[in-house]
């Protein structure tokens, strides 16, 4: 009886309280920021929620590939001659010619002698970092690291330090008072563009104070490949030591306007890790058409000059616009612009304000964004025009505007 | 310089909570880091950077998992400095 007792007294989603909290706090402001329904997308730049036109700002659609004429052809035609899916791993059900086409065209895209592809981006740092990764291994980590790097961190048994973001010297400082690792070795693991505040890693200094401590550079650049280096390889073309990168990681969800990932090394030995990556080997292989889209998008992104210099100057415009406004921006230009927000709900009202005057952005809150910041953060894509970011800073100039008015809204609804 | 005791070492984690803990909770051997000080997880890694530099040690974020309280960290501190 008193078990039956206790079993009323309590619920499995207990532990979720505080967090329901927030949630229903968020709800009584507006929409759920995690959980937002669109009615359609029509474009890369463009969807409709609540029967209205909105401005897509916070899809990361670098390059507005997603409706391309030559993607979109080259996934529907993976539909007509291969089905829709895979309904098992490569492990399993073995590797269509696409998958290992995509991995030939990634590695000499990058000139690395090894690349795999994954489902998704989250699997790939996860696989890759856990495979990596063993027993007497030590990961040396970046402090704003995307969760996925961390989950990566979890799943081995090897130590994981963190060090201060983007500081080179304080990397140093941890290798050193690490001291040698004894049977193992360091992975230093950085993003090139940091997906919150869209700030840039000095990846040349990361591979000299990494490879000065016989260690392994593992770099993330999920929202930097496509964006920039000449041939858009990402940050470390850019700094021009890519060939001195000992893995690159990335996915085809954002440039690549597919869904997958790709981890790729200068190290040949890299396909070993087919064999014990749990994530790669214990999940459906990415779909036809998932890999023919990206597939095509590799091809746009090499000679994608126009596309990374339309998406610069929208980036530079945006910036210095907000910036005029006074509006306190979190790094320098970049097609991430992250605008930080005295406090969460002040984001969540402004947010939930700019969807009904037509902008969608993104709204980030701790613990999923560096220092504890509330962010309206935005993506821009090269599908961007001149007026669409015009249309942006129109919203947020209203937004300044409006501030009193808003926040006598936001106190009703929370009083309710 | 000598071994910090376990008050030392818990009134350095009061020093440096103190960013963190904006609403001034009071800050007990048994209060929890995330449920009772309410820091995120992110900062509790931020706040475990600064020990790791003014202890001159490395505190692997697997430990850190492990602990809850701000007692389970002085004690933990202790144990890498010894």
């Amino acid at each position: 009886m008193s078990n039956v007792l206790n079993y009323a007294a309590s619920s499995i989603f207990d532990k979720y309280a505080i967090l329901q909290s927030r949630v229903d706090l968020m709800m009584k402001i507006g929409k759920d920021a995690l959980g937002l329904k669109f009615d359609d997308i029509v474009s890369a730049t463009k969807g409709k929620i609540d029967g209205r036109e909105i401005l897509l700002a916070g899809t990361n659609n670098y390059l507005g590939l997603t409706f391309d004429d030559d993607c979109m052809k080259a996934a529907k035609n993976a539909v007509d001659k291969h089905g829709t899916g895979t309904t098992g791993s490569r492990v399993a059900n073995g590797s269509y010619n696409e998958h290992i086409q995509l991995e030939k065209a990634l590695a000499e895209h990058l000139k690395m002698e090894s690349c795999v592809v994954f489902t998704t981006g989250y699997q790939t740092n996860l696989a890759a970092i856990s495979g990596l990764a063993g027993d007497n291994d030590v990961i040396f980590m970046d402090a704003d690291a995307h969760a996925c790097v961390i989950d990566g961190t979890r799943l081995t048994s090897s130590s994981t330090i963190r060090f201060r973001h983007n500081n080179p010297e304080d990397l140093d400082k941890r290798l050193k008072r690490q001291g040698d690792i004894s049977d193992g070795h360091a992975l230093v693991v950085i993003e090139g563009m940091y997906s919150m505040f869209g700030d840039i890693a000095p990846v040349d200094e990361f591979v000299d104070v990494t490879h000065r401590h016989g260690g392994y550079l593992y770099i993330d650049e999920a929202h930097s490949y496509g964006v920039f280096g000449p041939t858009g390889c990402g940050i470390a073309e850019e700094q021009g030591v890519l060939d001195k990168i000992d893995f690159i990681s990335g996915t085809f969800s954002k440039s690549l306007a597919s869904v997958g990932g790709f981890c790729a090394s200068r190290h040949k030995e890299f396909e070993i890790l087919r064999k014990v990556m749990r994530p790669y080997m214990f999940t459906a292989s990415a779909t036809p058409s998932n890999i023919c889209a990206a597939l095509m998008a590799v091809e746009k992104v090499k000679e994608g000059h126009h596309l990374r210099k339309n998406l610069k100057t929208r980036s530079l415009q945006l910036h210095s616009g907000l910036s005029e406004m006074g509006y306190d921006i979190c790094a320098d230009a970049s097609p991430v612009i992250a605008v930080r927000r005295p406090n969460e709900a002040v984001a969540a009202m402004e947010w939930n304000w700019l969807i009904e005057n037509g902008v969608y952005v993104n709204l980030a809150v701790p613990p999923g964004t560096p220092q504890s910041s509330s962010l309206l953060r935005i993506s821009l894509s090269a599908a961007h025009t001149e007026m669409d970011i015009n249309t942006i800073l129109k919203a947020f100039s209203n937004l300044k505007s409006n501030q009193q008015e808003l926040m006598a809204r936001m106190s009703a609804r929370l009083a309710k | 310089m000598s071994k910090p005791t376990r008050k030392e070492i818990h009134n350095k984690i009061c020093e440096l909570l103190k960013p963190y803990n904006p609403k001034n909770h009071p800050i007990k051997e048994s209060s929890g880091i995330m449920t009772d000080l309410e820091v995120d997880s992110v900062a509790v890694f931020d706040l475990v950077m600064g020990l790791e530099d003014f202890y001159d040690i490395s505190i692997p974020m697997e430990l850190i998992s492990d602990i809850r309280t701000v007692g389970e960290l002085s004690i933990a501190i202790k144990e890498l400095i010894e």
